[in-house]
């Protein structure tokens, strides 16, 4: 008995190592960015590297906000991700629930569609939407990308949100019908508090892809002034030539951590908002 | 009965007045550029005929399919190659690390699986540029100075087609792991615990238990989620593109799936006549792709 106790606590032992080793395996890349970007400039090729910096310095971060355009790229993704969240929303919602609750001629159809729209990725028609932007005017401005995203986006949100809202028991609606409350009632004091996780959820991921995005953005606009963040960290990338490695890893942590704050915050949520509409991100 | 058939009527109508919105924009924005994708692909469109473009008929699309050095039948296969290593990796990976996780008795379980879903909430193309940079640079990348200290020659990790591929996988599985992990993970704790305790009166090894108990117990709770992974894999382009062929930046080496080289075709060698054909090939993949695995609407009706 005390053998097979002594047994089980070196296997233990055994899988705290193996797990510890790899959870470090997995963190050296964003680790060594994270010191790099901490470290002064000339340290950098010595021979002898750590993961913990030896002259700490917040220069590369300085140099990140105050010499590149960094602020209206953030500003530029702001406006461009607000503007897609609302409008997703906005049309995703009552298209969803519609989608959901009422059986109409068509619906089935529309929803096998929408699952083939969703497997299209939306690089394939990008030469399409060039050319169909263009002539109104609409590439190198926010509007044209916005367009672009809103479009990629609506089809997630209808499905997402209507996922959800299959899991919220109809007879809740058909009870306050009968007391007598208005269909307008029911949606906005019954349906849409319930259906918060999902609306949260929803507006994050579209958020995330519009912060995410690089090929339409850098493709679509050409003047620095008009780039997304994602659109100005890929120009700022430091190749095996030119740029500074140090300042563009400075550089891309500072963009993720909204990310990482959004996502930790959210993980709980996460699983079911996401997995009952069976889509993701 | 008249007045049944009207308010019928008013319901379909209002039905589709509230979803209008979101289904004109979905035709507007991502429909028609489809249709007008398959238009594009029946002309001669390129950047010498931006405006004064041709109807050509199928030989786009003849091009693509049956001239194998055009290069769209190679990086199919290769698409299939990368999109099977890196689902049995991943699945093999994940299995692995998410059946350690659930060690009985393991203190710091939350702990571990904080870090190991840490590249998940990382936005995708900064992880892979830091990948890039840091970690596959052949001047101040990583794995070079550790060759360097280690007495080894630098090696040009992302030149040449083979390590390329390698380490686009190392990339790929780096990103999606976590997602496989959870996923895994939840599946294994749905697990009845007393199958195993009866298994282990019946004397069943680890391998035993592994292959009669828990796969057949969590293969229908992962199996959407696989499904979603196979899609998402096989779409592919941000890693092989951001590591190997950015605009300017190309590494030597000439690795392309299917993605990859529809857009090369259309933004770098500006052939838009035949991507569109390649994308509408694509396209059609796609949706047989997901026909054969049948993935319905998730409801009853």
């Amino acid at each position: 008995m005390k053998h097979k106790k002594r047994k089980e606590r070196i296997k233990l032992l055994l899988i705290n190592c193996i797990l510890l080793v790899v959870c470090f395996a997995t963190l050296v890349p964003i680790l060594y960015a994270f010191s790099v970007s901490l470290n002064e400039q000339n340290s950098l090729l010595s021979s002898d590297f750590s993961f913990i910096p030896r002259r700490l310095t917040l220069e590369n971060y300085r140099k990140v906000f105050v010499e590149e355009p960094v602020l209206l790229w953030f500003k530029n993704s702001l406006v461009l991700a607000v503007v897609t969240v609302a409008i997703s929303l906005c049309t995703g919602i009552p298209a969803a629930y519609i989608f959901s609750r009422k059986r109409f001629p068509g619906r089935s159809g529309i929803l096998q569609m929408l699952i083939l729209l969703y497997a299209f990725p939306s690089l394939l028609s990008m030469t399409a939407l060039y050319k169909l932007l263009s002539p109104m005017g609409l590439i190198n401005t926010r509007a044209g990308l916005i367009i672009v995203y809103t479009g990629t986006m609506a089809v997630f949100a209808l499905w997402n949100m209507k996922g959800y809202f299959d899991t919220i028991p109809v007879e809740i609606e058909e009870a306050s019908m009968i007391d007598g409350a208005s269909p307008v009632q029911i949606v906005t004091k019954i349906v849409l508090p319930l259906a918060k996780p999902t609306i949260a959820v929803t507006a994050m991921m579209v958020l995330i892809y519009v912060w995410n995005e690089y090929i339409f953005a850098i493709n679509f606009m050409t003047g620095e002034n008009t780039y997304t963040l994602a659109a100005g960290l890929y120009s700022l990338q430091a190749s095996e030539t030119s740029g500074s490695w140090p300042v563009f890893a400075a550089a891309s942590l500072a963009v993720s951590l909204p990310i990482l704050i959004i996502f930790f915050a959210l993980q709980k949520n996460m699983a079911s908002g996401l997995t009952s509409g069976g889509v993701k991100g | 009965m008249e007045q049944s058939k009207k308010k019928r009527k008013n319901k379909i109508l209002s039905s589709y007045l509230w979803s209008m919105p979101s289904l004109v924009l979905i035709c507007l924005i991502v429909i028609f550029p489809i249709f007008y994708t398959g238009y594009i692909s029946l002309t001669n469109m390129n950047v010498y005929h931006w405006f004064d473009y041709d109807l050509i008929g199928f030989s786009n699309y003849k091009e693509a399919l049956l001239v194998f050095d055009s290069g769209f039948i190679p990086a199919l296969l290769l698409t299939i190659l990368w999109t099977v290593v890196n689902m049995v990796l991943q699945l093999v990976i994940a299995y692995l690390l998410a059946s350690l996780l659930n060690t009985k008795g393991l203190k710091g379980r939350n702990f571990y699986r904080t870090l190991l879903i840490f590249p998940w909430a990382m936005p995708g193309y900064v992880s892979i540029l830091l990948w890039k940079t840091g970690m596959f640079n052949s001047q101040f990348g990583l794995l070079n100075q550790w060759l360097e200290k280690l007495g080894l020659a630098p090696v040009k990790w992302l030149a040449s087609d083979g390590l390329a591929f390698a380490c686009c996988t190392v990339v790929n599985l780096w990103l999606a792991l976590p997602f496989m992990i959870t996923i895994i993970d939840g599946a294994l704790q749905s697990v009845d615990q007393s199958f195993y305790e009866s298994a282990l009166l019946d004397g069943a090894g680890w391998m035993e238990r592994t292959v009669y108990i828990t796969i057949p117990s969590i293969r229908p709770i992962i199996a959407p989620s696989v499904v979603i992974t196979i899609f998402t894999t096989f779409k592919q382009f941000d890693v092989i593109y951001l590591l190997t062929q950015q605009a300017g930046a190309k590494t030597g080496a000439h690795i392309h799936t299917i993605l990859t080289y529809a857009y090369e075709n259309a933004f770098i060698t500006n052939n838009y006549g035949y991507s569109s054909a390649v994308s509408m090939v694509i396209f059609v993949i796609l949706i047989l792709f997901s026909y054969v695995i049948n993935i319905k609407p998730k409801e009853e009706a």
